[in-house]
């Protein structure tokens, strides 16, 4: 009985409170800042909603947005069900079956990520287009009535998923190889044939795995702002740019970014929802690798067909279309202003990966030493600016900075500086902006190597009399180097490739190679976008290859 | 040295206890075996006084300090308590010298000192090696002289034999704890093996489910245990139930639990031999040479089914067994 009334007065609030003033420490108040931190463009959103909509939000919603709602649902839909096609056939015979330059396919078929969307979109456009390699073609074959017509919804929606469904690919690809081979064994031993064990045990498995891959690229296609412009498709981001550039009506912009994030969050609880329903337990030992099957005869070359396919459309057409352009322009374009375009763009990407690695590793170790699972459990949030499109995040930025600029300008004018914009329009808003975007793309790396170091090693650190700061340049950091440069690699990749939020808080006169492209193929010499293009693509794709190399090896 | 009172941690709010009002103390010098199954709290009560895990209740005082209560916390790194993990916990990149040199880098002499240390524990001469480039029982010891090196006033083991085979592990039990004996540290020694704690502790202090069940020193752990339970910790015992107190013709008294430890059962080829107070006749259904003895498995009159060790090699299909009043254990009933 006197232990159990101990123990209730353990939980009582009285003794709660005393433990929580024992347990808060200058880690949990930091996390809560850095959360806090990394979410304010988001939460400015929702404040600024609540200063109404701007003027022509009326007419948005008259004649524009069920254009938008329409176009970004087909986009999801159809684009949905060609990565899943693409993604998962590649995935499933590059892990099940051994044929004709198979392992070079299943890397080469990670590289569409490497060329940004937008920029496919400019090469197929320019390879459809009147006078383009495919016209030429078929005035050749006497087919002059056949010129297909890409540049709408349908077009872009192809751009779209042939550039995107590596991330269905990796992820449904890592599931066959770490988790199949017991299971398609045991299929085998039961009698069931080749395809209904893909159907019946292989596809439902793998759903959480494909899902999840599938998010990411919806996530990337709410998130394009380039090639929808380019093909002149009206979706939340473009009408977001629309009434902050052309209408210059922020409120507007606002309101559609908050719907879009309200459409991303859906996408996310069906992600949720779809894990949730079928949450299997998969054995950790079961490390042994697919046996490959060799196909014969008319089978060998379907497959390697199937499998081929989007590599040729998604990296070698768009690749060959944009050097065939290079040679071209080259004399025009590569100047010393280009070169040092590329440097800034060099030197940004680095600056804003390592800006985002080390809020990561803050996040991540901050919350760890917390103590407070509370805290652990809130500093998740800070994760979530991935799901956020760039415009948004863009827009979240831009109108806090504004008006503290303002207001910095105001005080600073009474004492007679002339002080100008400090954080609008300057590199440290656009670092700022990358770090809510890619933290993710830096924490996942990171907290996955953390989590393979065995707690009881920091903590016998610990123990030893040195205190969380030191163990962690002493003992985590060694450990956990292969994630932080991986980390690296990936955020740099993607600030490469960045585009909308690039274009929204840009300082005035510093470009970057994405920039340069869209401002040739806005200007109507999409030839010319060629070669920053390829400048993009050729760095993206080196770390590509070498984290594909770290993915196997793992 | 340590007093620990009614301490108390829950990992999920309350609803269940991973230790529960545990309150015990440790004297200067003394080696004391923490004893339980897996899930009885052991590496809970561990990491709380380490510091690595917060007390939802009670309190943990150290040498006449409260190192951890309801409204205080001392870090883990100002506790000066060695612990050697169960997987030693060596740190990976490091040399085996930079290992045991990494608690005590602000001390005058670290070097000679982390030699003394590696000497001890007779690893000298592999300070250059990588803990990979050890055998398990090395990496055990270069754990030791780490935890060792800073001078804790207490060291903890971990269940440090856990990842040896048997035959290593009595030899480097032995070795490590004349180690210890050498630097007169208070050890509080977790392990769920009573021959571990039998062989080096003062003192032996039983967990289950999060409760101290028992603590005493060894052979009042075996004379007069607490319960059924502490009773078959140290050694086969019998539970005498309603059916075998019928079969034996012993009434016992009602409220309390009963056991007879194994070796206790005198079995006999004649009733008139055996010199026991209450015997019974019995069949016997199986036997399983041991090596040293006999298992054998009975059926006695009433039906009841019965496991006794015999010396005896010739041991006829009906026999007798039987025990003396004083050799049965009494517990209370609860327990």
């Amino acid at each position: 009985m006197q232990q159990a009334g101990n123990n209730n007065k353990a939980f009582s609030l009285k003794t709660r409170i005393k433990r929580l003033k024992r347990d808060i420490n200058k880690w949990s108040v930091f996390t809560l800042a850095i959360v806090f931190f990394l979410a304010l463009p988001i939460i400015f959103i929702g404040v600024e909603l609540f200063a109404g909509p701007g003027e022509t939000w009326g007419h948005i919603v008259d004649y524009l947005l069920l254009d938008y709602i329409w176009n970004s649902l087909y986009l999801v839909l159809v684009c949905s069900i060609l990565v899943l096609l693409l993604g998962v056939s590649s995935a499933w015979f590059v892990s099940r079956y051994d044929f004709l330059f198979r392992k070079q396919m299943e890397w080469l078929l990670i590289l569409p990520l490497a060329i940004p969307s937008y920029i496919v979109g400019y090469a197929y456009a320019g390879f459809f287009d009147y006078g383009g390699s495919m016209d030429l073609l078929f005035r050749q074959l006497g087919l002059e009535f056949m010129r297909i017509d890409i540049m709408n919804r349908a077009g872009l929606a192809f751009v779209l998923s042939i550039s995107l469904f590596p991330y269905v690919y990796v992820s449904a690809r890592a599931f066959f190889l770490n988790q199949a081979n017991n299971l398609l064994e045991a299929s085998k031993m039961l009698g069931v044939g080749e395809l209904k064990t893909f159907f019946k045990l292989m596809l439902p498995l793998a759903r959480p795995a494909i899902v999840a891959g599938l998010v990411l690229v919806l996530m990337e296609v709410l998130n394009d702002y380039g090639a929808a412009k380019y093909y002149g498709v009206n979706t939340f981001t473009t009408g977001i740019f629309r009434s902050w550039f052309s209408l210059e009506e922020p409120q507007t912009a606002v309101y559609l970014s908050a719907l879009l994030i309200c459409f991303i969050f859906a996408l996310i609880l069906f992600e949720k929802w779809q894990v949730r329903k079928i949450k299997f337990t998969s054995s950790k030992t079961n490390s042994n690798q697919i046996q490959r099957k060799r196909p014969k005869g008319a089978m060998k070359w379907l497959i390697f067909s199937v499998v081929f396919l989007p590599i040729l459309l998604g990296f070698i057409l768009p690749v060959a279309q944009l050097i065939y352009w290079a040679v071209i322009t080259a004399s025009t374009v590569f100047d010393m202003e280009f070169i040092m375009i590329s440097l800034q763009s060099f030197a940004i990407a680095i600056a804003s990966a390592v800006i985002t690695v080390f809020f990561a590793l803050v996040l991540i170790y901050f919350s760890k030493w917390s103590t407070l699972t509370t805290i652990k459990n809130i500093s998740r949030v800070g994760v979530l600016g991935y799901a956020i499109p760039g415009a948004v995040i863009a827009i979240g930025i831009m109108i806090p900075t504004l008006a503290l600029d303002k207001w910095l300008i105001n005080i600073l004018g009474n004492f007679g500086i002339d002080s100008g914009l400090i954080i609008n329009g300057t590199l440290l808003a656009l670092f700022y902006a990358y770090a809510v975007r890619f933290l993710a793309v830096a924490y996942n790396p990171i907290d996955s190597t953390a989590l393979k170091v065995d707690n009881s090693i920091p903590d016998s650190s610990k123990v030893l009399g040195v205190g969380n700061l030191k163990t962690f340049f002493k003992i985590d950091f060694p450990l956990i180097k292969t994630g932080v440069f991986s980390a690296v690699i990936l955020v740099f990749i993607d600030v490469m490739k960045e585009l909308p939020l690039t274009l929204i808080l840009k300082p005035y006169h510093i470009d970057t190679l994405a920039v340069k492209a869209f401002e040739y193929a806005s200007d109507e010499m999409v030839m010319e976008a060629s070669i920053p293009s390829l400048f993009i693509i050729f760095t993206a794709m080196i770390p590509v290859i070498f984290l594909n190399k770290l993915l196997i090896k793992k | 040295m340590l007093t620990i009172n009614a301490l108390s941690k829950s990992f999920d709010k309350g609803k269940s206890y991973a230790l529960e009002n545990v309150t015990f103390n440790l004297k200067a010098g003394q080696v004391c075996a923490i004893v339980g199954e897996s899930g009885s709290g052991k590496t809970t009560l561990v990491r709380l006084i380490a510091g690595l895990e917060r007390p939802d209740n009670g309190s943990i005082t150290m040498n006449e300090k409260v190192i951890a209560s309801l409204d205080k916390f001392v870090q883990p790194e100002k506790r000066k308590i060695g612990l050697v993990f169960q997987e030693y916990a060596l740190f990976p990149h490091l040399t085996i010298l930079e290992n045991v040199l990494y608690g005590i880098s602000k001390v005058k002499n670290k070097k000679e000192k982390a030699q003394e240390m590696l000497d001890l524990v007779g690893l000298s001469g592999m300070e250059k090696r990588y803990p990979h480039q050890l055998s398990g029982g090395q990496q055990q010891r270069v754990a030791l002289a780490r935890a060792l090196a800073p001078e804790p006033s207490l060291l903890i083991l971990d269940e440090p034999f856990s990842n040896l085979d048997t035959m290593l592990r009595t030899q480097l039990r032995n070795e490590v704890f004349d180690i210890i004996k050498k630097t007169e540290v208070t050890v509080l020694f977790v392990t769920h093996d009573t021959q571990d704690a039998l062989s080096v502790a003062d003192e032996i202090l039983i967990l289950q489910k999060g409760k101290v069940i028992q603590k005493d020193v060894a052979e009042n752990l075996y004379v007069k245990p607490n319960t059924l339970y502490v009773a078959s910790l140290f050694g086969n015992t019998v539970h005498i139930n309603k059916n075998l107190q019928n079969a034996f013709r012993c009434p016992l008294k009602e409220d309390c639990c009963h056991a007879i430890r194994n070796e206790k059962i005198i079995v006999s080829q004649s009733s008139t031999e055996a010199d026991c107070e209450y015997i019974t006749a019995a069949k016997v259904i199986k036997k399983i040479p041991l090596g040293n003895a006999t298992q054998l498995v009975l059926k006695l009159e009433s039906g009841e089914q019965l496991t006794v060790m015999t010396q005896d090699q010739n041991i006829a299909d009906t026999i007798y067994v039987g025990f003396n009043s004083k050799d049965i254990l009494e517990f209370d009933q609860e327990l």
